[in-house]
């Protein structure tokens, strides 16, 4: 299963194969029959003709497998809005019963035709045998597939990471305006100056290093200080920030530029739009093996600033926590009137292992 | 040239004082932390060019250029920016002079030397390209000189009054220059027609009510401290009123 360079990240990001087209149909029949092949030559004995064994066998998978391929043609654009494991459930499910059908509708017809003699068995245990060797044929099947989808879109999220945290950090807006701020700086106040130009170099390092690494929650809050000292030279007495996170572990690990870009967030989109500031306040709590972050700042009244942007920024952080945790963590926001905050919720990792 | 250099943040100001300092041929004569106090400065100061952030909280430099245009003595507008795509292809699409930041001395005195007048029409069509808060959130009334802001959420409605446009609003009543034509177009999500010559508020309606000689008006809600005796809808808007109360 390769991911062709052309594809789209939609396509990347998609469970199931596209059952409609050919090249994926004439994988299924291949499996299909190499499966027939493997029954027949299991069920084989010295006394039996293969090749007669073999057709009627192979009669039976390929139609499933056709009817399956078409069925699984038709709801694939369903199953995919579902989320993975559902689709992954009802196309279990969904094959199971058509499997469990056409043995039915093959039982009556060799009865009707009178032709008893081609399923060797008795009815129930007939159906019984489809049920058993079609469920593991088709679990260890969506097993494949689900492993290859998973593996598809890792690939395609640390990609998506890697380029969105560049963004993120480097807001343009951000950088631009620092430097102005530097600028006027050199002339008024050169020490301070100075102590700007360390801290945006600091930064910027930050920012260069690997999305996928992980770093401790004290160098991320260090990280985050030094971003407000430089939002405080220039919105001066309108930025306030109060920390409250005595509670964390400060060895413990997160995703590499986690609260910073929230912290950029909680000004940008709240702040700054205030005439007269506003505090933002960040409290940390520990609750058995979880830790949670909660970021929050006040918003103008009816001024929106780039909603899609902050959109981004939050799937951004959900998807690397979604990385780095295995689906443990969640990212809650709560936009409120006349409040914004968002809430990190992650296992404490401390790195020992 | 005297000129008035608005910023919300301070460094930014300092900056832009430190470069013209050293020019001759300009001198500060003032600086606002914000659009308001932009716009009351402007009036007191009357200078021939403002130097006008465009990302400020309250006011943005946009509304405050439509504001300072209702000044008798309307300055020329010169508008900074640390990177907002949209304005400025704006700006370079309708020739209006900005400053990138961090700013730089041969682009800041350019700017200025060649800094335009704008007209209120133009700031709209700036604000609608540079997807900023379009529309205003204030409308601008003078008075013997002196300039007014009216927060939109406060009028109850616009009437056309011969020349000008009357503005009842919770403290009163003023008179604006814009049209009832423009007024309808950039508030049309927050205000209905109710006949040629008068908007009103949808939020401020309470109900529709016929009167003795069968005529469809509108009732305000308490508070709303405006005559609505008058406010009787024309049988040709009474459909889309109807269908924008329903909607509210």
């Amino acid at each position: 299963m390769t991911v062709a360079p052309e594809s789209t990240s939609q396509d990347a990001q998609a469970y199931l194969p596209d059952f409609c087209a050919a090249g994926t149909l004439f994988i299924v029949l291949l499996v299909a029959e190499l499966v027939a092949i493997a029954l027949t030559l299991a069920a084989h004995d010295a006394g039996g003709q293969f090749l007669v064994e073999l057709s009627k066998t192979s009669f039976f998978v390929l139609w499933l497998a056709l009817l399956g391929t078409a069925i699984m043609c038709q709801l694939r654009n369903r199953l995919e809005s579902t989320g993975a494991t559902r689709a992954f459930v009802i196309s279990f499910v969904v094959l199971e019963v058509v499997c469990l059908v056409l043995a039915e509708v093959s039982w009556q017809l060799t009865r009707i035709f009178g032709e008893s003699s081609i399923i060797d068995d008795t009815h129930g245990n007939f159906l019984l045998r489809t049920f058993a060797v079609s469920s593991i044929v088709i679990a260890l099947a969506m097993r494949y597939l689900y492993v290859s989808s998973e593996w598809r879109r890792s690939i395609v999220l640390e990609a998506q990471a890697r380029i969105s945290a560049l963004q993120a950090l480097i807001r343009p807006h951000f950088l631009f305006n620092s430097m102005n701020t530097i600028a006027s700086l050199t002339r008024s106040d050169p020490a301070q100056a100075e102590e700007a130009v360390e801290d945006l170099s600091d930064l910027l390092r930050v920012t260069l290093s690997s999305p996928r690494d992980m770093s401790s929650l004290k160098q991320e809050l260090e990280t985050a200080a030094i971003y407000q000292r430089i939002e405080k030279l220039r919105l001066g007495e309108r930025l306030n920030v109060r920390w409250d996170v005595g509670e964390l572990p400060m060895r413990a690990r997160v995703p590499n530029l986690t609260i910073q870009p929230l912290l950029e967030n909680a000004i940008y989109h709240g702040i700054e739009l205030l005439p007269d500031g506003g505090e933002v306040l960040v409290t940390g709590k520990r609750d058995g093996k979880m830790l949670e972050i909660t970021m929050s700042n006040p918003v103008a009244r009816g001024r929106s600033r780039d909603k899609d942007g902050n959109k981004m920024a939050m799937a951004n952080i959900q998807q690397r926590f979604d990385l780095a945790y295995n689906g443990r963590a969640t990212v809650e926001v709560e936009d409120a009137d006349d409040r914004y905050s968002v809430a990190l919720r992650f296992p404490e990792d401390r790195g020992d292992a | 040239m005297r000129v008035l250099v608005v910023d919300d943040e301070k460094p930014a100001r300092d900056r832009l004082r430190q470069l013209l300092d050293d020019e001759d041929q300009f001198d500060v004569v003032g600086e606002a932390g914000n659009g308001h106090d932009a716009v009351s400065l402007a009036a007191e100061l009357e200078p021939d060019i403002v130097l006008l952030d465009i990302r400020m909280p309250g006011l943005d430099g946009i509304e405050t250029a439509h504001h300072l245009n209702a000044l008798e003595k309307v300055p020329a507008v010169v508008f900074t920016t640390a990177y907002d795509e949209y304005a400025v292809d704006a700006f370079e699409a309708r020739a209006i002079g900005y400053v990138l930041k961090p700013v730089r001395r041969s682009r800041l005195t350019a700017a200025l030397e060649q800094a335009a007048k704008l007209a209120g029409t133009t700031l709209r069509e700036v604000a609608t390209d540079a997807r900023l808060d379009a529309p205003r959130q204030h409308v601008c009334a003078s008075m013997q000189g002196e300039l007014k802001l009216i927060p939109v959420e406060d009028i109850a409605c616009f009437r056309a009054d011969q020349k000008y446009v009357s503005v009842e609003h919770a403290n009163g009543q003023d008179l604006i220059d814009d049209s009832l034509k423009s007024l309808a177009e950039e508030f049309a999500s927050r205000f209905v027609r109710i006949h040629r010559g008068a908007l009103v508020a949808v939020q401020r309606i309470e109900r529709i009510e016929k009167t003795a000689d069968g005529k469809n008006r509108v009732v305000l809600r308490e508070g709303s401290q405006v005559d609505d005796k008058e406010l009787i809808i024309s049988r040709r808007h009474v459909a889309e009123v109807r269908r924008r109360l329903k909607e509210s």
